[in-house]
């Protein structure tokens, strides 16, 4: 059974703050655990990478809206999110640069599904960088929205089922 | 990032979410195609698609090895890199423990500066009021 339109619309928002919220933490904690090649092993690493890349494009999709509308303001005057802009597009450069680089140099998972590819120095270089120029980021990326998810947080860690909000 | 505000929390039939998901899903492809792509130019030009390292099978004639290479060998050897030659679940928490203090320091330092900027936003906006 559907409400009137206002509550329905209040519920898809919700339903999708919530599907945002979820997605962004399961990001960063597949990140840092990817980025910790010594504690995952190679084979967690490289199939980690993998979904991460998958995952990283549903969480672009999802925010596209805000790509477009941000890029289309950039040049009037404000600064902050401007910034907030730079900082996205070089975490999607090295972040992009980072998984198809480790999907080249992989050891486990492409040799898994059949495929062979000859390794290179310069893919190994490009891997080390953009991981540790993306290690940098992404808690930059977190925090200048830091108030949005500790308002969230609190927000869920009230929330009650059945008590509409 | 979207909070909410645009256009994507009107309400919208469910086709028409689809169709606007998956016309965004093209968009974002495209895009990571592109740095992709100039990735794979930039390789060119500095002639890094050869071989010079990792497991590579390729057939023919194999390059010699890379400086970097011969570097990494060299930290082998004398124990600054250590080989794991299992491809399981290695459990070296330490190295975990170490990324989330990094990740921790640098949100904290984003977040203060953040606060610092606020605040001074804030007081400076209450001496104009008074002004």
């Amino acid at each position: 059974m559907t409400g009137p339109p206002v509550t329905v619309s209040r519920r898809r928002i919700m339903a999708r703050t919530r599907l945002d919220f979820w997605l962004d933490a399961l990001l960063l904690v597949a990140y840092t655990l990817a980025y910790s090649l010594g504690f995952t092993g190679i084979a967690v690493h490289e199939w980690l990478g993998i979904g991460l890349g998958v995952v990283l494009l549903v969480h672009l999709t999802l925010h596209w809206d805000w790509v477009i509308r941000t890029t289309r303001k950039l040049l009037l005057p404000g600064g902050r999110e401007r910034f907030i802009w730079l900082v996205n597009l070089l975490l999607l450069v090295s972040m992009t640069l980072c998984i198809a680089s480790g999907i080249l140099i992989s050891e486990v998972a492409l040799p898994e599904l059949g495929i062979t590819l000859r390794a290179s120095s310069f893919w190994r270089n490009v891997h080390d960088t953009t991981a540790t120029v993306t290690l940098i980021l992404v808690p930059i990326h977190a925090a200048l929205r830091w108030r949005w998810i500790v308002g969230m947080a609190r927000r869920f860690a009230s929330w009650r089922p059945g008590r509409s909000r | 990032m979207d909070r909410g505000n645009g256009p994507a929390f009107r309400l919208l039939a469910a086709g028409a979410v689809t169709v606007r998901f998956l016309r965004h899903l093209a968009a974002v492809v495209l895009t990571v195609a592109i740095i992709v792509a100039l990735g794979m130019l930039w390789a060119h030009a500095s002639g890094g698609t050869g071989t010079g390292g990792g497991t590579g099978t390729g057939g023919g004639l194999k390059a010699a090895p890379s400086r970097e290479v011969l570097q990494r060998l060299e930290q082998v050897k004398t124990g600054a890199i250590k080989i794991q030659s299992d491809d399981g679940f290695q459990a070296n928490t330490g190295n975990l423990v170490r990324t989330c203090e990094i990740e921790a320091v640098l949100a904290a330092v984003v977040i203060t500066v953040g606060s610092i900027r606020r605040r001074n936003r804030r007081m400076r906006r209450s001496a104009g009021v008074r002004a």
